[in-house]
């Protein structure tokens, strides 16, 4: 089962992406469309392709490099549309929701999205499957504890990437960890 | 007056807890960060942060000693060991509320180098060498200007010591009383390295002099 986080600055920047391969088990089958997929097709990127097939050709051709990769590897342009569509969403469930971590926001085949939104409007977006809302929320909190800790860095600039090593050392360890 | 190393601890205890103005750890960290690196966007050369910070340390130096003096009350140091002990301990302690470890170094007091006149210019070139000049070295477990401070790999490349003000201050503060030394980081945590060390080496005594630019 794969994870994947982006961490996006109060303008929607990219500051930080991480794809994460978990080693648990993954949790109940949310979705019945991963169990009609062909056998030979083990990527999420095939099932997706199946649900848009007849779809929008900007997605085709965008993906048409990306091909079907073996053991669960998933085209890197369907996740961002996936993350980026789901910042709509977000923005509107924060204008409801006063808590920083927002659950699951949005559901596609069988990505769920969930979110937190810290207190400085920066928005952690996590693509995953199954289900898994208390080991998130610890995740998202240690994520946040570090990115705090790498702001205070004087070296570096406010929301600019992330580049430091220590910050994606410790937010792998935090991912083994909780998901 | 010989003072234990515990009195001196003692001395420094009671420094930071009872006379001493506090500010958040934070802010002071934050502070110097921002000053470092506005320092290196001014002057884009590592090598010249490095020296402009110990030269802001040095005036740092020259006025802290005043006050350490008039808050401590102790006496001249018999030694530069206790020099050494004193800045440690007392000093360190009652400032920045860190205690580092102070390893001593001196001159083998038999040694035929340092007293035969007609060498005393190769003891100057091997001054180096650490066997004829005392010093010593003081090693931080913790920095309080560097808390959450992770050099990027330019600055560690251009040999960027980042709490050189530190070395200044040292230097500033022993000249004016007579001690002219040359304190240096040996290696740093933010570099990769395994420990914060400062080394310390004693020039020479000063005599009397009118200050550079008093009249």
């Amino acid at each position: 089962m794969s994870h994947h986080l982006f961490l996006l600055s109060p303008s929607d920047t990219p500051l930080y992406s991480l794809t994460h391969f978990s080693a648990k088990p993954s949790q109940a089958a949310q979705s019945p469309l991963s169990a009609n997929l062909p056998s030979w097709s083990t990527s999420a990127f095939a099932g997706t392709l199946t649900a848009l097939s007849g779809a929008s050709s900007v997605v085709q051709a965008s993906t048409q490099g990306g091909g079907v990769r073996m053991g669960g590897g998933q085209d890197r342009h369907v996740i961002q549309m996936i993350a980026n569509a789901s910042l709509d969403v977000i923005e509107e469930v924060v204008r409801r929701d006063n808590g920083m971590y927002l659950k699951s926001v949005d559901k596609f085949n069988e990505w769920t999205v969930s979110a937190f939104v810290t207190p400085g409007n920066m928005k952690f977006v996590l693509l995953h499957e199954g289900k898994n809302d208390e080991g998130i929320r610890l995740f998202f909190s240690e994520v946040w504890e570090l990115y705090v800790k790498t702001t205070l860095n004087p070296f570096h600039t406010a929301h600019s990437g992330i580049v430091s090593g220590v910050f994606d050392a410790r937010v792998r360890a935090s991912a083994r960890k909780h998901l | 007056m010989a003072t234990s190393s515990k009195q001196y601890k003692a001395i420094g205890e009671d420094l930071w807890k009872g006379r001493t103005e506090k500010i958040n750890a934070e802010l002071f960290a934050m502070t110097y960060g921002a000053l470092v690196v506005q320092l290196i966007q001014d002057y884009e050369d590592y090598a010249e942060v490095n020296k402009q910070l110990e030269k802001m340390g040095y005036n740092i130096g020259t006025r802290l000693i005043e006050d350490f003096l008039a808050r401590s009350n102790l006496g001249r140091c018999a030694d530069f060991k206790e020099t050494g002990e004193v800045i440690a301990k007392v000093g360190f302690k009652s400032f920045l509320n860190v205690t580092p470890t102070v390893t001593h170094s001196q001159p083998p007091p038999a040694s035929p180098r340092s007293s035969t006149p007609a060498s005393g210019q190769g003891q100057q070139q091997t001054a180096a060498a650490t066997g004829s000049q005392p010093h010593f070295t003081l090693t931080l477990d913790e920095n309080p200007l560097a808390e959450f401070v992770e050099l990027p790999e330019e600055a560690i490349e251009g040999g960027l010591w980042f709490s050189n003000v530190l070395c200044g201050v040292l230097r500033g503060a022993l000249e004016m009383v007579q001690i002219r030394v040359e304190a240096q980081f040996v290696s740093d945590v933010l570099r990769g390295d395994e420990t914060t060390e400062i080394r310390v080496k004693l020039i020479k005594y000063l005599e009397e002099e009118v200050p550079v630019g008093d009249d």
